[in-house]
């Protein structure tokens, strides 16, 4: 309790300070650092709470995300409204998404060896991927909206201001889901469930009941955010599977069932990999920085925990 | 003749201390009771000795060697042997070769050797059927077949962590005969962890109690259930 | 996952039998089935090293990074070193093995979930370094061979494809029948047990992973020295780690005949499928992950094996 106390305190100084010295050097690398922090932020969040209280690695998170992004797709193009306004009924087919897949294979494994649940849920991406393959084509798809491209200009740096909309959506998503944690029945309930599911059941609390619900929860945040994704980035069917492993790196950077922390790891991340693309030919690189961090800090965790 | 010690032996899950400051000692022919009240800390000395944990302070001493920092297998190797409290047969192999493991790999035999010693050892404990997996056999076989691992090993030291426990009293009077004879026989340092207060006094020359993790009484049986510290960590424990 | 531990023998040795009888038919037929027999060999090997891996119960899901390396080091090998195609695979073996035991000293440190990602980002980031090399590797457009093996030609080609799978085929088994077998069982059970055992436990898996690495990477130089390029996109395809996986789980983990088997359904299966409707086989592997996890976890041999069990118990 006290110990993730400090590593959040650790983890955000350091990104406080790693962003003062960019503010510094180059500004524009703090304002897409932060722009990329916020969209990782938002996309593992979702992830901290599945993992953090269902105790699943759900290997289909980046291939949810980008079912929900073709979802939003097809909704805007079919009835001509805007992604931000179809991010609504977008959560809300992917909750009863998240629901299905849920109910009717994870659900099955969560007393099976995590070997079982990670190569299940690998299939279920597999699924999604290929299927929108199949049915969408494996063909880019954007869509253009000028707002996005408004930008600001701060003595002589000009940047985008529509990104900033990833680190808001982040901020919204914590706020909401730690009200829901600390302030909900529900939510109260879910945290006690995912501290300790045994006691949990002894007390009376419905932990089949509270996993699928955040599961599907879960589902809907990513539902809401793949609508915000489609207005700025063209989605692919492979799109998704790099944000699985990105979330996990986060969540596992944040420590399991730290929330706010996950912002704190994202910044680290984002304002990481904005340096590495600034410098030149650093672009093509920039993935590899970020991979051999995601193992640097998932080994340094472990062995900490084996202490 | 062999003999471990250990040196004020600590270690501390973050606030708790479940071996404190433990100075303990046992020789080849002996067998020597651990006992104490639920969570005392008697799995954790075994497990600190075995080298499934290092310590936070103290050291182990096998006959003059600190084996305190060395990995769990070497020790293995070296002539500690344990059974576990929770037993976790090794599933995907035959009761045969659960117990064949000792003998490859503590004593790095060949496959064949291997074989034949531990159907050796199995004659010897009685334990038959041996092509059974393990999911197939009673209770009475498991704990036997959890003494056969722990011999395969070779061990010089052995502990044997509430093998009784789930036994009825004449499989109980058996696991006692077994063992007492095979310590003669080869000469082994037995710790013995029970809660059974019978199977303590039929099976070991001595006993050290241990409560919150330190040894708050250590001597013969009889003297040492006297001792009114024993009495009230008992009463506390709610045993 | 729930192992048994299997007595009976004659199953798998009659499934593999009935194997390398499927390996052989396609001398007896057109370049076309051959074709598809070199394909299906090179993931049934993949499986099979997936499947000496999880018998220790570590989970990877860097097969497409090894194989990927391994095809990037035959072709860079031939082209820059000149060497013959089968010391290029013997050289590709050597440098994923080699690459495995040095991030295998560190990885092998993870378990469960944090090792299955770390393996998957591994692949990431072979795919990403050979892809930003381009001096050496040609970058996006990869690199061709000067000269395919046999020229291309079917039937010596595919009889190394048989060849070769043999020879893993024979490793695989050599792993169910040493003590390699022991301690890799061992550890999967529970590892402090193992470790109680006398079983070095990092240095088994260290073995373990260096040489699965190495099929891998064989696989991968293989499959180069048939189609005579790389590039990052198709060397490091997800489908290498997908396909064998979703073939392993079919056929039945913890042996040598479930991969084999597995391959040779899912593979002629896949064909199959591939002629109606492209693309679709991969969801179709995809479901049969997740039906096989559902509903038959210990696959096509585990099956027959209890199903057998059954029967005798009833005489
Ligand atoms: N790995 C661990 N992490 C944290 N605490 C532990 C760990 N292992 C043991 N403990 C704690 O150390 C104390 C001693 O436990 P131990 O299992 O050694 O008791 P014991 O004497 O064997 O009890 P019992 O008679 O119930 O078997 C307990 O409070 C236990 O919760
Ligand atoms: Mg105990």
């Amino acid at each position: 309790m006290n110990k993730k106390k400090i590593y959040t305190i650790a983890g955000i100084s350091a990104a406080l300070i790693l962003s003062v010295i960019l503010l510094i050097i180059r500004p524009t690398i703090l304002v897409y650092g932060i722009q990329r922090a916020g969209i990782y932020a938002a996309i593992a969040l979702p992830m901290a709470l599945v993992l953090g209280i269902v105790h699943i690695v759900n290997l289909a998170h980046g291939e949810m995300m980008m079912v929900a992004a073709y979802l939003s797709y097809f909704i805007c193009t079919t009835f001509g409204i805007d992604p931000l306004v179809a991010a609504i009924p977008t959560g809300i087919i992917m909750f009863f998404l998240g629901l299905i897949i849920f109910k009717t294979s994870i659900a099955h494994t969560l007393e099976a060896p995590e070997l079982n649940q990670l190569i299940l849920t690998f299939g279920v991406a597999m699924v999604l991927s290929q299927s929108v393959n199949l049915i969408a084509t494996s063909q880019p798809r954007k869509i253009s909206l000028d707002y996005v491209s408004a930008s600001a200009t701060i003595g002589d740096v000009s940047f985008g201001i529509y990104d900033f909309i990833f680190p808001v959506l982040a901020a919204l998503f914590l706020a909401v889901l730690i009200y829901f944690l600390k302030k909900t029945r529900l939510g109260k309930a879910a945290s006690a469930v995912g501290q300790n599911p045994r006691g949990a059941r002894i007390v009376g609390i419905n932990v089949d009941l509270t996993y699928t619900i955040i599961f599907s929860l879960a589902s809907m945040i990513i539902g809401v955010f793949g609508s915000f994704f489609i207005t700025k980035f063209s989605i692919f069917p492979a799109v998704g599977g790099t944000f699985t492993m990105k979330s996990f790196a986060l969540v596992a950077m944040a420590g399991i069932g730290n929330l706010p922390m996950v912002i704190g790891a994202s910044l680290v991340l984002g304002l990481a990999e904005s340096l590495v693309m600034s410098v030149p030919h650093g672009a093509g690189w920039s993935p590899m920085i970020f991979f051999g961090l995601i193992i640097i800090v998932i080994l340094s965790r472990s062995f900490r925990s084996k202490q | 003749m062999s003999e471990l010690r250990t040196e004020n032996l600590t270690i501390s899950f973050g606030g708790l201390t479940a071996t404190d400051n433990v100075n303990f000692n046992i020789k080849s022919g002996e067998i020597v009771g651990i006992i104490g009240p639920n969570g005392a800390g008697k799995t954790t000395l075994i497990n600190l000795i075995a080298g499934i944990y290092y310590p936070t302070s103290g050291k182990i001493w096998l006959d003059d060697k600190d084996i305190s920092q060395i990995p769990a297998h070497e020790r293995s190797a070296l002539g500690i042997g344990r059974t576990f409290q929770l037993i976790h047969p090794l599933e995907g192999l035959t009761v045969l070769q659960n117990v064949m493991t000792g003998f490859l790999f503590a004593q790095k035999m060949g496959l064949k050797q291997a074989r034949e010693e531990a159907r050796k050892l199995c004659r010897t404990l009685e334990l038959t059927g041996l092509d059974r997996a393990t999911g197939e056999i009673n209770i009475l076989e498991t704990k036997k077949m959890e003494i056969a691992k722990a011999l395969a090993t070779n061990p010089k030291v052995m502990f044997l962590d509430e093998v009784m426990a789930g036994l009825n009293s004449t499989e109980t009077l058996e696991a006692i005969d077994i063992v007492k004879q095979i310590a003669a026989e080869r000469n082994l340092a037995v710790g013995v962890v029970e809660h059974v207060m019978g199977v303590i006094t039929k099976l070991t020359h001595s006993v050290i109690v241990l409560d919150t993790g330190r040894i708050i009484a250590a001597g013969p049986y009889e003297d040492v259930a006297q001792n009114e510290r024993v009495k009230s960590a008992y009463l506390g424990g709610g045993v | 996952m729930n192992s048994t531990v299997q007595k009976n023998k004659t199953w798998p040795v009659i499934f593999g039998i009935l194997g390398v009888i499927v390996m052989i038919l396609p001398f007896f037929s057109g370049p076309y089935i051959q074709s598809i027999g070199r394909t299906v060999i090179t993931y049934m090997i993949l499986a099979i090293s997936w499947d000496m891996l999880i018998r220790s119960g570590q989970l990877s899901f860097g097969l497409a990074g090894f194989f990927g390396l391994g095809s990037y080091a035959a072709v860079l090998s031939a082209v820059n070193l000149h060497f013959n195609p089968f010391i290029s695979i013997v050289f590709a073996a050597l440098v994923a093995g080699l690459i495995a035991f040095l991030v295998g000293a560190v990885v092998l440190r993870l378990r469960g979930m944090y090792f299955a990602i770390t393996t998957l980002a591994l692949g990431e980031i072979f795919r990403i370094i050979i892809h930003n090399w381009t001096s050496l590797t040609g970058g996006p457009n990869g690199k061709l061979l000067p000269k395919l093996a046999f020229d291309g030609a079917s039937i010596p080609t595919y009889a190394m494809m048989v060849l070769f799978a043999l020879i893993i085929i024979a490793l695989s088994e050599y792993f169910k029948r040493s003590r390699i077998h022991y301690a890799l069982t061992a550890i999967r059970d529970n590892e402090i047990v193992a470790k109680s055992s006398g079983i070095n436990i990092y240095k088994y898996l260290l073995i373990a992973f260096t040489v699965t690495a190495a099929i891998q990477g064989a696989a991968g130089a293989g499959f180069a020295q048939l189609y005579g390029f790389v590039t990052p996109e198709s060397s490091f395809n997800a489908n290498y780690t997908l396909i064998p996986l979703a073939m392993t789980l079919l056929g039945g983990m913890y042996s040598t005949w479930g991969p084999v088997i597995g391959a040779v359904l899912l593979g002629v299966l896949g064909e199959f499928l591939k002629l109606y409707i492209p693309y679709g086989h991969l969801v179709v592997y995809g479901i049969i992950i997740i039906l096989v996890l559902l509903f038959m976890p210990w696959g096509i041999v585990g099956m027959a094996g209890r199903l057998l069990k059954k029967g005798e118990s009833h005489e």
